[in-house]
C-alpha cells in the first residue's frame, strides 16, 4: 500500500472527514460560520477536552480505562488555582499539580496493573475519594480571583488566532504520536492493549506499561486541570464532572476501540474537537444549547454502531474468504479473489 | 460439589450481613438516634433509589455487561410524568404508564445495539446517558413551567405511593423494595430464565450453541433495568412532588459500587439479587448515618463511599491471589508447628 492510500485508509481519517463535514454543513446552512475566529474557537475550546481525552486514549489503548481523570482535573484545579490565589510562584503551583496527577496516576496503576483489580471499578473508587478530597480542600466554596495574568495567559494567542494552549496541546499529541509510533517503548502500549497475554510471551513488562499508561493519563489530566483553572477564572466543587465521559466519547469517535490496541491520540485529539465543538455548531445551527446532551449521544451511539456493523461484516466477508482458499483449487482461489 | 460451590457466595453474604451490624454498633453507639426505628425507616426513602435500581442491573452485569445509563433514565421517567400530566392533560396513571413504556423502549433501543449490533455495553450506554438526559431536557422545554423550577402540584393519590405507611411506620416505598427484590430473587435464582441469564455470562458462546436466544437475553437484561430505573423515577417524583429532569444525577456511582460491593464480577457469571440489596443498603446506611453521628458534610460522602469500593475490590483481589494463598497457609501451618512444639 502507498504512503498516501496508507494515510486516507487510517481510522482516525474518517474522523477527520467527519468533523470536515459537520463544518461544511454547518457553514451550509449558516455561511456566517465559516470566518476563520469561529473555527479556531472550535479548536481552542477543546483544549481542556484534548488533553484528558489524549490522557484517557492511554488506558483505552491498553484494554483499560480512567473515569478517574474527571475529578483528578478538578482536584489538581482547585490545589492549583488556590496556590496561585495565595501568591504562589507559578513554576511550584504547577509543579506540585502535575506531582499530584502523577501520584493518582501512580495509584491507579498499581490497583489496575499490580492487585489486578477491574479497571472500571477501581478508577470509580477512585474518582469517589477525589471528588470528596476536592470538597474538602477547598471547604466546598468555590476558588475565585486567581491573579488576572494566569487568567489572561489563556487568551494569549501564538498562530493566526489559535492560542498558545491549543498550539502545545497539539505539538504534545504530535510529540506523543511519533514516540507511540516510532519508538520500541512507544509500541508497547498498543501491544499490551491488544493481547496482554502474547505481550507478556515476547517479553513487554506489561505490568510497568499499565502503570505508565496510567501515569500518563494522570499527569495529561493534572495538566489539563491547569489549563482548566487559567481557562475559566474560577472552580467550583462540581469542575471537572463529566470530563470522564466526553473523554471516552471523543477515543470513540476518533476511532480508537474501547476493548484496546486499536487507534492513534491524533483520533482522540480529533474526537475531542468535534466533542467539543457540537454545542458550539448548534448555536450556528439554530438551536439552543438544550440540544446539546442528545445530539452528543445520538452521533456517539451512530458511530459505535455503525463501525461495529461494519466490522461484523469485515470479519464475515475474512470468514468467506478462508473458507474458499480451504475449498477451492489454488487457480479457483485467485480467479475468485479478482 | 453442591456445597463447594455455595460457599464462597455464602461468606461473602455473611461478610455484608457483618458490615451491616459493625454499621449499627458503630453509628448507633455514637449516636442513639440512629437506631430509631421510624428515623431508621424515614431514612430509607433517601437511599431506595440505589437500592431498587442497583438489583436490577445486576441482571446486567452478570451478563458481562454494564448500565450507566439507568441515572439519566430516572431523571426522563421524572420529568416525562410532569409534562404528560401538567401539559398534555393525561390522567397520572396514564402518565406513570406513558413514562413506564418510554424507559421501557430507552432500555430496549440501547439493549438491541449492544445485544444484536455487538457494540461495547459501556460505550453505548455511555452514549444513552447523554441521549437520554439530553432527552428529558428537551421534554423539559415542551412544558410551560421553566425548567430548573420542576414540575410541581401532584394529585393527593399520586403523592400517597410515598405518604402511605403501612401498619403506620413501614413506608410504603419499603414494600415495593422488598416485593421488587424479592421478585428479582426469585426470577434470577429460581426460573430458567435466570439459569439462562448466569449461562449466557459464564460463556455466550455456549449459550448459544445450547440452543438459548442469548441476545434476546442479554437485550432482556437492559429492558429490566430501565424499567426498574423507571419505577424509581415514580418514587422519586412522587415523594418530591416534584418533576424534574435531572433526578437521580449522580446514582450512577452509588449503583455500580452496590452492586460490585454486593460479590457480582464485573466479567459477569457470578452474582446474587441478596448480596447486591446487601450492599445497597450497607451504602445506604453509610450515607445516612455519616451526616448524623460523624456531622459528616454530605458532600463528602464520595470518599467513604469510594475507599469503600478500593478497600473492598483490592481486599478480594488480595484473597484471591495465589500467592497470598499459600504464604496465609504458610503462616498458618507455622502457627500450628509452634503450637505442638509448645506442647
Amino acid at each position: 500500500m502507498s504512503a498516501a492510500k496508507k494515510f486516507l485508509k487510517a481510522r482516525e481519517m474518517s474522523s477527520f472527514f467527519f468533523l470536515l463535514a459537520l463544518f461544511l454543513i454547518v457553514g451550509a446552512i449558516n455561511p456566517k460560520f465559516l470566518t476563520g475566529t469561529n473555527i479556531s474557537a472550535c479548536f481552542n475550546t477543546s483544549v481542556v477536552y484534548t488533553l484528558v481525552a489524549v490522557g484517557m486514549a492511554f488506558a483505552i489503548f491498553i484494554g483499560e480505562i480512567d473515569v478517574s481523570v474527571g475529578s483528578n482535573l478538578g482536584f489538581v484545579a482547585t490545589v492549583v488555582g488556590s496556590l496561585l490565589r495565595d501568591g504562589a510562584n507559578w513554576g511550584f503551583a504547577f509543579t506540585v499539580g502535575i506531582l499530584i496527577g502523577l501520584i493518582i496516576g501512580i495509584i491507579n496503576g498499581w490497583g489496575v496493573a499490580v492487585m489486578k483489580v477491574p479497571s472500571l471499578i477501581f478508577t470509580l473508587g477512585t474518582n469517589g475519594i477525589l471528588r470528596g478530597m476536592m470538597y474538602i480542600y477547598a471547604g466546598g466554596a468555590w476558588v475565585e480571583n486567581l491573579p488576572k495574568e494566569f487568567k489572561d495567559f489563556s487568551s494569549v494567542t501564538l498562530v493566526g488566532s489559535f492560542t498558545v494552549y491549543y498550539c502545545c496541546a497539539v505539538l504534545l499529541v504530535v510529540i506523543i504520536h511519533a514516540l507511540l509510533t516510532r519508538t520500541r517503548r512507544g509500541r508497547y502500549f498498543i501491544a499490551v492493549g491488544d493481547n496482554a497475554g502474547g505481550a507478556e510471551l515476547v517479553g513487554i513488562p506489561s505490568v510497568q506499561t499499565k502503570v505508565a499508561a496510567y501515569m500518563i493519563c494522570g499527569v495529561l489530566s493534572a495538566v489539563a486541570g491547569i489549563i482548566f483553572c487559567s481557562r475559566i477564572g474560577f472552580v467550583t466543587s462540581a469542575s471537572g464532572n463529566g470530563y470522564e465521559m466526553k473523554a471516552v466519547a471523543a477515543c470513540v469517535l476518533g476511532g480508537i476501540s474501547l476493548s484496546g490496541g486499536v487507534g492513534t491520540v491524533i483520533g482522540a485529539a480529533i474526537g475531542a474537537v468535534i466533542m467539543a465543538s457540537i454545542s458550539y455548531l448548534l448555536v450556528f445551527m439554530g438551536f439552543s444549547s438544550n440540544y446539546d446532551n442528545a445530539i452528543t449521544g445520538i452521533i456517539l451511539i451512530t458511530i459505535v454502531v455503525a463501525d461495529a456493523l461494519m466490522q461484523r461484516r469485515a470479519t464475515v466477508r475474512n470468514r468467506h474468504a478462508r473458507l474458499a482458499a480451504r475449498t477451492m483449487s489454488a487457480e479457483e482461489a485467485k480467479e475468485a479473489a479478482k | 460439589m453442591k456445597s463447594l460451590k455455595k460457599r464462597p457466595a455464602f461468606s461473602w453474604n455473611m461478610f455484608l450481613v457483618l458490615l451491616l451490624v459493625m454499621e449499627f454498633v458503630i453509628f448507633g453507639s455514637k449516636n442513639a438516634k440512629f437506631l430509631r426505628p421510624a428515623l431508621l425507616l424515614n431514612s430509607a426513602n433517601d437511599f431506595l433509589s440505589i437500592c431498587i435500581i442497583s438489583v436490577f442491573v445486576t441482571f446486567v452485569m452478570i451478563t458481562g455487561g454494564i448500565d450507566i445509563q439507568v441515572a439519566s433514565i430516572v431523571g426522563l421517567t421524572s420529568i416525562t410524568i410532569g409534562v404528560a400530566w401538567q401539559d398534555f392533560g393525561f390522567s397520572i396513571w396514564q402518565a406513570v404508564a406513558l413514562a413506564v413504556v418510554i424507559a421501557a423502549l430507552c432500555g430496549a433501543l440501547s439493549g438491541f445495539f449492544i445485544a444484536y449490533c455487538g457494540v461495547q455495553a459501556m460505550v453505548v450506554t455511555l452514549g444513552g446517558s447523554f441521549l437520554y438526559s439530553g432527552l428529558a431536557l428537551l421534554v423539559s422545554t415542551l412544558s410551560s413551567t421553566e425548567s430548573y423550577q420542576g414540575i410541581s402540584g401532584f394529585p393527593e393519590e399520586f403523592k400517597w405511593i410515598t405518604k402511605y405507611k403501612v401498619f403506620g411506620v413501614i413506608p410504603f416505598q419499603i414494600v415495593i423494595f422488598l416485593v421488587l427484590a424479592v421478585l428479582a430473587y426469585l426470577l434470577l435464582h429460581r426460573t430458567k430464565y435466570g439459569r439462562k441469564i448466569f449461562l449466557v455470562g459464564v460463556n455466550q458462546q455456549a449459550a448459544e450453541y445450547s440452543g438459548i436466544n442469548s441476545r434476546w437475553v442479554i437485550m432482556s437484561t437492559y429492558i429490566l433495568s430501565a424499567v426498574s430505573a423507571a419505577v424509581t423515577g415514580v418514587i422519586l417524583t412522587s415523594y418530591l412532588g416534584t418533576a424534574k429532569s435531572d433526578l437521580g444525577s449522580g446514582l450512577t456511582m452509588n449503583i455500580i459500587t452496590a452492586v460490585v460491593l454486593g460479590g457480582t464480577l464485573s466479567t459477569g457469571g457470578k452474582g446474587s439479587i441478596l448480596g447486591t440489596a446487601l450492599a445497597a443498603i450497607a451504602i445506604g446506611l453509610l450515607r445516612f448515618g455519616m451526616p448524623l453521628c460523624f456531622k459528616v458534610n454530605t458532600q463528602y460522602l464520595d470518599i467513604p463511599i469510594g475507599v469503600l469500593l478500593v478497600v473492598v475490590v483490592v481486599g478480594r483481589s488480595l484473597a484471591s491471589n495465589p500467592a497470598v494463598i499459600a504464604k496465609v497457609a504458610k503462616w498458618r501451618s507455622g502457627m500450628k508447628k509452634d503450637k505442638a512444639a509448645a506442647q
